[in-house]
């Protein structure tokens, strides 16, 4: 995972959203189909890709995608 | 690199589920998820928990639904998609309903909450280490944490009669697993034996709620854990309150699936197993007898201990049969005289052996034995053979076993096909059962009409009615819980609920049992009576596929009739409701002396005004002991 569009793939992929760019910097309870409960799968699925453990904490205070994808990739 | 199949059957279904269709897609998705990995059906999971079942029973109104309430201690939302996908791979509907963190207590001791108004068949109430440790003070020691455990174990037993007094559902209880996070805080040994020994006593608490209440079974979370699987990730525990892990869910969710499919009435009945490769090593068609794998060595020992395994589920009621591409001497030459073989003829009940093509093997199997194809487990070690049987049948069960003998068990108990909530005496002695039926249809072969055979077959017919505490309460429960092809209504009913009807002073449930001169053929059906006023109504008729067609069944209806006629009634309905699988007995009361007095798509209502009752066939020597046992009714 090297990019946003990548992190994109993943939510299209593995969880079944419909997310494309423009909804990168929406608030969460605006991305249609949004959950919560997405995060717990969420963080099994990106340590597997990106091989490292992310700060779980730091996913949770996101309030965008943009920002979990920041906090997944944040060694 | 070119994607596998597997990855290619999650891409269908992610067009399905982008393109809208699951539920459309609906019938066909059981058939996509037979063959997802573990974590691919976590993602299966994912999608199909947006799938709205209302919009599948507009689309497939057939499709049989189970509503799947979900409590608890900790967070539990992830599961709801995993019991979709499981169910989903048995044909199922989960209508699913997950309760906030925390709420089981309120949700199972209050008759009147939201849970029990959702009317559900199945309630998991999933335990976890954190219902203990969020209570105990700081400092901990095992005494003061062996008491919050009592405590909390003597909560569920509450709960757990609370729950039997006000549903007829099934509640789905679990262990609870012991952490290293926790066990490890005591730092000397003693003391972390005495919390073991305690936690492990609660454990059992559990487990035996699940031996003494006939609504509740307890899940063992231990040998999953066992099976490699993180029990959970304290990130998850400590942030979210989602104490178990979503791999964890998946696995427990894949053992409901198993009891929800049993609960339905498709229970797996035959287990049919290929021979070289899956029951011992190397091909008896290039090998002599000797030169197959079947002890010494450390391949022999394999495939010993496999059919050790084999012989173990034999013995509890699944039949065994063999299927294989071989010359039929040289294999029964092997189950008679090999010495180091543990399964011999006699554990089953076809041994099957030639060239033809292995559904073709499959299909005469299933008429033989009176059975559906989708009571089938098929077990070989040839890709080539799976994937042919999953192409030609799709309703049986496949299961592919490595080149590694080793490996064997594990993966045909990875899936319970063969888990059922009780099993019976009948059990016990299914096999010999089906044996003797075998037997019949040769003796049957030697006559020149049916009418012969029939008469002498010297078939005695036993009916009685039933009280709550009759030691065949079990069995009749399993009959609903089987029998799909002579079952008039396809109501399923367990135990439990079965000692809640006896209870109703207006029902009745008459046990019919055969024997003729091959055998006994023990308790082979049931008949669910109501009776109000000088009205008397069959809600349902069972008769187990192996002994109808031989008049019992009409020697059985008129005998409740006559019961009925001495015991002032004056009309006797019946109840027809069209299941996947009844077809054939859609007239059984027309081609009885009834008349229809109502009928829908899907359902027919009869009549009997009892004026002219038909006679028993004089093939058939019945004993009739429904007045002994019967209840006052009320008039």
């Amino acid at each position: 995972m090297n990019t946003i569009d990548d992190f994109l793939a993943i939510l299209r992929d593995e969880l079944g959203l419909q997310v494309s760019t423009q909804h990168a910097g929406l608030k969460l309870d605006q991305v249609t189909d949004w959950d919560s409960v997405h995060l717990l799968s969420l963080l099994t699925i990106l340590e597997r890709r990106t091989g490292h453990s992310i700060q779980l904490a730091k996913m949770l205070e996101a309030a965008t995608l943009e920002e979990i994808y920041a906090a997944a990739v944040a060694a | 690199m070119t994607p596998s199949p597997v990855t290619s059957v999650l891409s269908r279904l992610l067009d399905s589920h982008r393109a809208g269709r699951l539920a459309s897609d609906y019938p066909a998705i059981r058939d996509m998820l037979a063959d997802l990995t573990d974590e691919e059906l976590v993602t299966a999971g994912q999608l199909l928990s947006r799938l709205d079942p209302a919009e599948v029973l507009r689309e497939h109104p057939g499709t049989p639904v189970l509503n799947v309430a979900i409590t608890g201690y900790g967070t539990l939302s992830p599961l709801a998609g995993s019991i979709t996908a499981e169910l989903a791979r048995h044909g199922l509907l989960a209508r699913t309903r997950v309760s906030s963190a925390g709420s089981y207590v309120f949700d199972l001791g209050d008759p009147e909450s939201s849970l029990y108004a959702t009317v559900p068949d199945l309630v998991l109430c999933v335990l976890d280490p954190m219902m203990i440790f969020d209570e105990v003070p700081v400092p901990w020691h095992p005494e003061n944490t062996g008491r919050v455990i009592s405590e909390k174990m003597a909560v569920i037993a509450g709960l757990a009669d609370r729950f039997e007094a006000t549903t007829s559902a099934t509640l789905v209880l679990n262990t609870l697993p012991l952490l290293q996070r926790h066990a490890a805080q005591l730092v000397d040994h003693r003391s972390r034996a005495r919390l073991g020994a305690a936690w492990h006593e609660g454990n059992a608490r559990l487990l035996r709620l699940g031996v003494e209440h006939p609504a509740v079974v307890t899940i063992d979370l231990a040998p999953l854990v066992a099976e490699g699987i993180p029990a959970e990730d304290p990130r998850l525990s400590q942030y979210t309150r989602a104490h178990l892990t979503p791999q964890l869910l998946a696995r427990y969710a894949r053992e409901v699936g198993h009891l929800a499919r049993s609960r339905t009435g498709q229970a797996k009945k035959v287990l049919v197993l290929d021979l070289d490769g899956t029951l011992w090593g190397g091909s008896l068609d290039e090998n002599s007898a000797d030169g197959i794998e079947v002890a010494g060595g450390y391949r022999g020992e394999a495939f010993h201990a496999f059919q050790r395994v084999i012989k173990q589920l034999g013995s509890q009621g699944v039949l065994l049969a063999a299927v294989s591409k071989n010359d039929i001497e040289p294999v029964r030459a092997v189950f008679r005289n090999h010495p180091d073989m543990v399964l011999r003829e006699e554990d089953f009940v076809r041994i099957i052996a030639n060239w033809d093509p292995k559904h073709d093997n499959l299909i005469q199997l299933a008429t033989d034995l009176n059975l559906g194809l989708d009571s089938l487990v098929f077990v070989d070690d040839s890709a080539y053979e799976c994937g042919l049987i999953r192409h030609e049948l799709p309703g049986v069960a496949v299961i592919q076993v490595s080149a590694e003998p080793a490996l064997h068990t594990t993966r045909l108990l990875r899936d319970g096909w063969f888990d059922a909530r009780e099993i019976t005496e009948e059990d016990h002695v299914r096999v010999a059962r089906y044996r003797d039926e075998l037997a019949r249809k040769d003796f049957l072969d030697s006559f020149d009409s049916l009418d012969e055979y029939l008469s002498r077959l010297e078939i005695k017919v036993t009916v009685a009615a039933i009280r709550d505490g009759d030691a065949a309460i079990p069995r009749v429960s399993q009959l609903t819980l089987r029998t799909n092809q002579f079952n008039l209504t396809g109501v399923r009913m367990q135990p439990a609920e079965l000692r809640r009807l006896l209870a109703d002073p207006t029902a009745s449930v008459v046990t019919i049992r055969a024997a003729d001169r091959f055998g006994d053929n023990g308790l082979v059906g049931a008949v669910f009576m109501r009776r109000i006023g000088n009205d008397a109504t069959i809600d349902n008729f069972l008769l187990s596929c192996r002994v109808f067609s031989r008049g019992i069944e009409q020697a059985c209806l008129a005998a409740i009739l006559r019961e009925a006629r001495n015991t002032g009634a004056t009309r006797v309905f019946g109840s027809y409701r069209a299941t996947s699988k009844n077809e054939k007995v859609k007239d059984f009361y027309l081609r009885n002396g009834f008349t229809q007095v109502a009928a829908n798509g899907t359902s027919a209502t009869f009549c009997h005004d009892l004026a002219d009752i038909q006679v028993t066939p004089q093939h058939i020597d019945l004993t009739n002991r429904l007045g002994e046992n019967s209840r006052e009714y009320h008039r």
